[in-house]
């Protein structure tokens, strides 16, 4: 798309506020993610995190700022603008929520069907490869409630990845999951990484974020309160609140 | 005196029961359409649609049906048109039964998780699609057991639509009764018609939904 030898950040998000009623969430955020890299996002509950998360593919509204995925400005209130925009964007939920009344593989082929018109076969086929990358590719004909928690995520993460995002967002996605099952889906995530999907992740998995990630982004009362590379956030933390933050951890 | 026999009752309230069916179908089916309509209307967020919906329901859910039925006949002649007594019942009972339905399957939309909306979205589904098939195939599974209660409850209603001299079963009953000055025998003939109808729904709408939820 450019040619220009800088390149434009995938997510560029500036002062960005976020208000429920009178309570201010998020006050004032930039951050820019760049293409291929992973950006884990730390912070105590409440601090805005999933919110922000939320805020970039359109799941919230925000009052102020702007925000703009792979050169076009979010328009939440434009039905064809948020479509274009979800095929960009894709997300991962803390509570999986995989379609209950679909088999494991009708989740994942349903919306490269309805939103990119793919014609049954091709979905299938690709369904298919993308189940055994996240190594389920023989519960194809299952139902998600047949499948245990560390499986319905890694469905729920083909799901997202068939329709070819540039970017995919992790909310907390190992935080509902049996500590036995938190390991096969971090090794999914793992992957992704390597093979150069652009992931935001809001994760407590801090050996996690320390192993896997280009930058941690401290959130603090709805602000950026620190940000760097692991290494140096997690070792040499400048702030008091990321000191304190790290140690009860 | 004319002598009748208990099948020359049965079969007097055999004949009329055929219209307490079709005026129920007609409601059912009708009345199916309108709540539907009403519901997609207030789930996509047309302005107005809530608060005038609200409303409809409000009107019918706080009446007597038998008012209604009046209102509706009455009203009817009174702004010129000329209509016969199933046709009155037909639209009372088709809109009291939208109003109902509408608000039994708003309930079973809004006990969907709202994750499921959010993944659909996220998806980059629009609202047409995460409705027709995601939301509404999960709310169906949980709308039978109320939408099939209400249909029995839409057959004893049929009952008062004998007020504006539509001959249902019930109003065959009173007639019959009158003529044959056996009562009982009547009412007790429509009543175990009654239960024919309703009893075998509640059967088949148990065996639908444990087919639906083979789980459960």
């Amino acid at each position: 798309m450019t040619t220009t030898p800088k390149t434009i950040p995938l997510v560029d998000i500036r002062g960005l506020r976020k208000r429920y009623g009178t309570n201010e969430v998020l006050k004032g955020i930039d951050l820019q993610i760049e293409r291929r890299e992973v950006v884990c996002i730390i912070g105590k509950s409440g601090s805005g995190k999933s919110t922000l998360l939320r805020c970039i593919n359109g799941l919230e509204e925000f009052q102020e700022g702007a925000l703009t995925v792979h050169g076009q400005p979010l328009k939440i209130h434009d039905p064809h603008a948020m479509r274009e925009l979800r095929q960009n964007v894709g997300m991962i939920f803390q509570s999986f929520n995989l379609f209950p009344h679909l088999t494991v593989g009708q989740n994942v082929m349903l919306a490269p069907m309805l939103v990119k018109a793919l014609p049954k076969p091709e979905a299938r086929q690709r369904a298919e490869k993308l189940l055994a990358r996240v190594g389920l590719a023989e519960k194809f004909d299952y139902r998600p409630d047949q499948l245990s928690g560390g499986q319905q995520q890694r469905v729920a993460i083909a799901r997202a990845l068939a329709m070819d995002p540039e970017v995919l967002l992790c909310d907390e996605v190992t935080s509902a999951l049996d500590p036995e099952l938190v390991g096969e889906v971090l090794q999914v995530v793992e992957d992704l990484a390597g093979q150069g999907m652009t992931l935001v992740l809001v994760t407590h998995e801090m050996n996690f974020a320390r192993k896997v990630s280009d930058r941690v982004v401290f959130m603090h009362q709805g602000k950026v309160h620190e940000m760097g590379p692991p290494e140096a956030l997690f070792s040499r933390p400048q702030t008091p609140e990321l000191q304190q933050f790290l140690s009860a951890l | 005196m004319v002598d009748f026999s208990l099948w020359d009752i049965v079969r007097n309230l055999l004949l009329a029961l055929r219209w307490t069916v079709a005026l129920s179908l007609i409601a059912f089916v009708g009345g199916g359409l309108v709540g539907l309509a009403l519901l997609v209307a207030r789930l996509s967020k047309l302005p107005g649609a809530a608060p005038a919906v609200a409303l409809y329901v409000q009107i019918f859910q706080g009446t007597p049906l038998l008012m209604q039925l009046f209102l509706t006949y009455f009203g009817l002649s009174m702004l010129g048109i000329d209509t016969s007594a199933l046709f009155a019942a037909s639209v009372c009972l088709t809109l009291y039964a939208s109003a109902y339905f509408t608000e039994i399957w708003r309930g079973c939309v809004l006990s969907i998780p709202r994750g499921q909306w959010e993944a659909a979205s996220s998806l980059a589904m629009n609202f047409r699609e995460q409705l027709r098939y995601i939301i509404l195939p999960q709310a169906t599974r949980m709308a039978i057991a109320p939408t099939v209660g209400f249909l029995i409850q839409i057959i004893k209603g049929t009952a008062l639509a004998s007020v504006i001299g539509f001959v249902e079963i019930t109003k065959a009953g009173q007639m019959i009764a009158n003529a044959t000055y056996e009562p009982f025998l009547v009412y007790g003939c429509v009543g175990l018609m009654y239960f024919a109808l309703c009893f075998p729904l509640s059967v088949w709408s148990r065996r639908l939904e444990r087919k639906l939820n083979p789980l459960r």
